[in-house]
């Protein structure tokens, strides 16, 4: 089973909700990837051992000026304006390019060939008591985060229970993070902020398919407008995570969340009931 | 005409808070959202008389049934997956590369302009303009659509000889704040004080040097942890990134959101967040 944890919004504690619930689920040796690759931080409140790193590349073009006629072709196919020929060269704008291989492929003299342009990095490590973390971490400057959300998502299919810590916003980065899992978990805040984003987040998780359910944190009593919300996408409240300052305090402080608050192991566990319940 | 793009790697800071506070404590001045997947500046700055504009950046391949010839090859190159078995085109993985046209032997696949999203310009209660834009859920291209609200807020300060343009920034370091940075004079690096905080402000300030402009620093709901705080405060003076001041957590900040008030619209808000402003200007003229 593959549970996917997002929201709209940034800090409404999407990485509280999936380590907590790695920790409840430990019994199914969880794997958690942290698919918030411009800011991973499941791994900043996890103990880790034994990190294991992996090099993530993608492909792009490198031209041989002994081959190439300067004819333009690849400048004129490229839609995202990656190639530009000058009187003596190619310059090619790594940052710009989609990695699709057009330009290799369709080069009239072969005088293309793709190479290696490294993204980031896959950090594996084992958890001494709940499984394992997958972190994907993207190079500072690099502007796609697609390809390794991709290549980090494909490790460790074989798990029982994959949990994906996905990143904020509604963009192609979400869906790239969301897409095959089973179940959508979107957490919000009772805000007008979250409520805007959560609006968004379920119109993106709607067009992939995917069933989903609401966790409210920092509730304070009022939930009018999402209980409006969840009647009117069918998408059903699982869970309501009281505010308490001593939480924001204690995780804050990199403490145990579940040890702030005992009784948030209840809440998660009653989540992942409720999940199974869904998709049984 | 000068920018000031305040953001913070991690969401949920208090970027919305602060910057719709310092567009009320400016008279002439134009706000912007960048955020263009999740946008709240909107919902405090209330702007009126919206113009809506599609935005459209970038195509999607389609295939014409009639003339293919299921000869899979389009499928077969395609890296995105996005041709499936019936030879149709998914258009949420498709990036419109054109590859697929290109290698077609039969020229059944055509290139479509694809919507992206919409972006507005509106003035605010305190007729100030307003920028901000809606990407399409899913899509790709925000940082195409960033350059656009970017682009009309400076054609709008040039016309109408505003100095200030005060944007908020999206979460992340991708393409989204990549593009926000381009032509801004003044960062604001909005942090808290926790680990996945710092973490975080760490990396959108490395992506601040690499595209050579200046930060300064408000650390956010400082109380709720000390001690990273100060750890902040000593990797910001050696990282040559000012302190503009340090705001305690606020019950009063939270509610002015849950009420959908800007912040510092309320006089004992505005007393503590108004010195910050103050030191920001004084910053921004010596850049």
């Amino acid at each position: 089973m593959q549970i996917a944890v997002a929201s709209g919004k940034g800090g409404t504690g999407k990485t509280l909700l999936s380590t907590g619930l790695m920790k409840v689920l430990a019994e199914y040796n969880p794997v958690l990837i942290d698919a918030d690759v411009e800011e991973p931080n499941a791994g900043l409140v996890l103990i880790q051992q034994t990190i294991e790193t992996t090099n993530v590349n993608r492909p792009v073009p490198e031209i041989d000026l002994q081959k190439c006629t300067l004819c333009e072709k690849c400048a004129e196919i490229c839609k995202f304006n990656a190639l530009v020929v000058m009187a003596d060269k190619v310059l090619v704008f790594n940052e710009l390019c989609h990695s699709c291989g057009a330009c290799a492929y369709l080069c009239p003299r072969a005088a293309i060939k793709e190479k290696e342009h490294p993204i980031g990095i896959i950090e594996e490590a084992k958890l001494p008591e709940y499984g394992t973390l997958l972190t994907g971490r993207l190079t500072v400057g690099e502007a796609q985060s697609p390809p390794l959300i991709n290549a980090t998502k494909n490790k460790k299919k074989e798990a029982e229970l994959r949990i994906i810590d996905c990143p904020p916003g509604t963009t192609c980065a979400m869906i790239e993070a969301i897409k095959d899992s089973d179940y959508c978990l979107l957490v919000t805040e009772p805000t007008p902020f979250g409520l805007h984003d959560l609006e968004l987040s379920l119109e993106a998780v709607g067009l992939l398919g995917i069933p989903a359910g609401l966790v409210i944190n920092r509730w304070q009593g009022e939930e009018q407008k999402l209980v409006a919300l969840s009647k009117r996408t069918g998408v059903p409240i699982l869970a309501r995570i009281p505010f308490s300052p001593e939480l924001a305090r204690a995780y804050m402080q990199g403490q145990d969340p579940l040890e702030a608050m005992p009784y948030l192991r209840s809440i998660l566990t009653e989540i992942f009931s409720q999940i199974k319940g869904a998709l049984s | 005409m000068k920018e000031i793009l305040v953001i913070s790697g991690k969401g949920g800071t208090g970027k919305t808070s602060l910057t719709s506070s310092f567009i009320h404590f400016t008279d002439n001045c134009i706000a912007c959202d960048y955020d263009v997947d999740a946008s709240n500046l909107p919902i405090l700055l209330q702007p009126q008389k919206l113009n809506g504009y599609d935005f459209s950046a970038g195509e999607t391949a389609c295939i014409d049934e009639q003339s293919c010839i299921s000869c899979g090859l389009c499928a077969d190159i395609c890296r995105f997956d996005a041709i499936n078995s019936k030879y149709q085109v998914l258009t949420l993985p498709c990036e419109g590369c054109g590859f697929c046209m290109h290698v077609c032997p039969v020229q059944a696949i055509t290139m479509q302009p694809r919507s992206s999203g919409r972006w507005f310009g509106g003035i605010s209660k305190h007729d100030q303009a307003v920028f901000f834009a809606e990407l399409r859920p899913g899509e790709e291209n925000s940082g195409k659509l960033v350059a656009q609200v970017k682009m009309m807020a400076r054609k709008m300060a040039a016309e109408k000889q505003i100095p200030l343009i005060i944007a908020d920034g999206p979460p992340g370091i991708g393409c989204a704040v990549i593009s926000s940075m381009v032509g801004v004079d003044l960062v604001v690096l909005v942090a808290e004080p926790s680990r996945s905080g710092f973490n975080d402000l760490q990396r959108v300030s490395q992506l601040m040097h690499l595209r050579g402009i200046k930060g300064v620093l408000i650390i956010n709901k400082w109380d709720l942890n000390p001690g990273i705080c100060e750890e902040i405060e000593e990797w910001a003076q050696k990282n040559k990134i000012t302190l503009m001041g340090k705001i305690p957590f606020s019950i009063q900040i939270a509610q002015s959101i849950t009420d959908a008030q800007i912040p510092g619209s309320n006089s004992e808000i505005k007393e503590m967040l108004f010195p910050l402003w103050e030191n920001i200007v004084e910053q921004l003229t010596v850049v």
